[in-house]
């Protein structure tokens, strides 16, 4: 089945920045957005808009057609879930725990979490190698293994829409292929949405299929990431002079230096 | 994953120490007895002996009992409000508005029939100010909460000291004896069993609410909480715990601080497990300590306060101590 999430005529700014405006997107099932853009620019900010954890100044963002300001979080949460770009934890919980906590909204009231639900969880921790870690305490885990840990719940929470806010974050080059490559998987090949703030622009070109730029002033831009990731799109966004040079599999870009 | 042994025997753990417990705390004190007449002077209520056991002794350790239980859920709810595992029952202002309040009375020479009441409109009183205050214009966070609170408590604290400052001799007792804690003269009504129990209820039912909560405010909100409205009811639920245990005993410190984080080194923190253990053991503990306040210098009576703080200090650190090795 189809899905969609669209924006209809988006305004959204923080303080005195203004990140997009009259954004009109159509992300269908199937694809995997890469947001790109410089720092400060408002990528966190427009993907919290997009979860609805804050509301746009004009238009809306829907889900299936729904306004999902308009939907009950419990609802929407089955839906959507968004890797946030810091995971902090500050109590001591076990790390199978707290992977389970994605199964939260699809349990009712008191119910507790069944073996399917373990076993969801524990094939999660597999696939981001924590399958060693599970019960160890989260506050003892290093940056990358508290940010696949994250990951994991995610993938827990079995949402068909998921937001990213730089996955690839604390992980090394093993690990961010791996995540990449299962965002993709989850998105592209299974008809999920992925859609991912993202600093390397070689992970996009490698593994989305579609970009948004954000180009500061509320400007965007949005398409393929063949037509998107250009030398001039790049520089335009970054302000800074971009190469681009064939590499195994396709285009890779690379800042130009003066040594 | 499995519970651990001591996951799954606590809380049976926790009930037969309590009866074992509550038995040798009525059976010690001024009149002492044996377990023989013990058994008697339970059976019979009209006796002499029945009566220090039924009139006397039962209500001070129920009393005990309520408000270690009080004050030990508090502290955990506090400490998912405010993500903060150094949070307590008091940090928000509560305790202070009590005190406030009995202290003012105190020195007006308010007769001690009142003072449980005086307290409790005294906590009532701060924790709508601080609701009221912290909920203002703009999106709600704990932060705010957090420092409206902390704030308020230290404008409390201020004329504390003021009344401290200008209080007579005579009443300079019964102020200290209130403010450290004291289970002297205390008495746990019905309804503070009541809301104990409701209280207790809606929380264990919230339980996989809090666990998310634990996390994050935004991650409780991705996984479907509204968590607005989640906190608020922790803030009220919590308030009114404390309020009502410092209407009975004054403010005792450290339960609610300790025994929320030994616990957890116990079971864990799902709350799911937490809560159970931390009001059963919050119960016992306050028993213990009431036990022991009136028994070490009798005929002379300690202040519990002291005994929690005794008690508490030398084992939070302990604790902390553990917790870096590991």
């Amino acid at each position: 089945m189809t899905i969609t999430l669209a924006c209809r005529q988006l305004d959204v700014s923080i303080a005195s920045v203004q990140v997009v405006q009259q954004l009109e997107l159509e992300i269908h099932s199937g694809s995997f957005w890469a947001m790109l853009g410089p720092n400060g620019v408002g990528k966190t900010t427009l993907l919290n808009c997009l979860a609805g954890l804050r509301a746009a100044d004009h238009g809306e963002v829907k889900l299936r057609g729904r306004a999902i300001q308009s939907m009950p979080r419990r609802q929407l949460a089955r839906q959507l879930g968004m890797l946030q770009q810091h995971s902090a934890y500050v109590f001591d919980s076990s790390v199978l725990q707290t992977a389970l906590t994605g199964r939260h909204p699809h349990l009712g009231l008191l119910e507790r979490e069944g073996p399917a639900d373990f076993d969801l969880a524990r094939s999660a921790l597999n696939s981001v190698d924590l399958q060693d870690f599970e019960d160890r305490c989260v506050t003892t885990l290093s940056g990358g293994e508290a940010r696949r840990l994250a990951f994991a719940s995610l993938l827990v929470q079995q949402a068909s829409v998921m937001l990213l806010d730089e996955p690839s974050n604390h992980l090394d080059l093993k690990h961010q292929v791996q995540i990449m490559q299962m965002i993709r998987g989850l998105s592209v090949q299974q008809d999920g949405i992925a859609i991912a703030a993202l600093h390397d622009v070689n992970l996009a070109m490698s593994y989305c299929s579609h970009a948004l730029l954000l180009l500061g002033s509320g400007k965007w831009q949005a398409g393929p990431v063949g037509e998107m990731l250009t030398e001039a799109n790049l520089e335009r966004t970054f302000g800074c002079p971009v190469e681009a040079l064939q590499g195994k599999n396709g285009l890779r870009f690379y800042p130009l230096t003066n040594p | 994953m499995m519970p651990t042994a001591i996951q799954r025997l606590l809380i049976p753990m926790l009930l037969v120490t309590t009866a074992i417990v509550i038995l040798i705390a009525t059976l010690l004190g001024s009149v002492p007895m044996s377990m023989h007449e013990w058994w008697l002077a339970i059976s019979n209520p009209a006796a002499e002996q029945g009566e220090v056991i039924w009139r006397l002794r039962l209500p001070r350790v129920a009393a005990a009992w309520a408000v270690g239980a009080l004050l030990s859920l508090s502290g955990c709810l506090m400490q998912v409000l405010l993500r903060n595992p150094l949070a307590d029952p008091y940090i928000l202002g509560v305790s202070g508005g009590a005190a406030f309040a009995t202290l003012l009375g105190m020195s007006l020479g308010v007769t001690a029939a009142f003072i449980p009441a005086l307290a409790l409109l005294g906590s009532l009183f701060s924790i709508l100010l601080v609701f009221g205050l912290a909920r203002g214009e703009g999106p709600w966070s704990s932060t705010r909460l957090l420092l409206t609170g902390v704030v308020t408590a230290s404008g409390w604290a201020a004329l504390i000291s003021l009344i401290l400052a200008l209080g007579s001799d005579s009443s300079l007792r019964g102020m200290l004896f209130w403010l450290i804690g004291d289970l002297g003269y205390a008495k746990a009504p019905v309804w503070s069993f009541l809301i104990l129990a409701l209280a207790f209820g809606l929380c264990l039912a919230l339980a996989r609410s809090l666990n998310v909560l634990a996390i994050g405010e935004s991650t409780a909100r991705l996984l479907g909480e509204s968590t607005e409205k989640l906190l608020w009811l922790l803030y009220l639920l919590a308030s009114v715990l404390t309020a009502t245990a410092v209407s009975i005993a004054g403010s005792i410190g450290f339960v609610g601080l300790i025994v929320p984080h030994l616990v957890r080194l116990m079971v864990g923190s799902d709350h799911r497990r937490l809560l159970p253990a931390a009001t059963l053991f919050g119960g016992l503990f306050l028993v213990v300590a009431d036990t022991l306040a009136r028994t070490l210098l009798a005929p002379r009576q300690l202040p519990v306060g002291v005994i929690t703080a005794l008690l508490g200090v030398p084992l939070f650190l302990l604790l902390l101590n553990r917790a870096k090795v590991k």
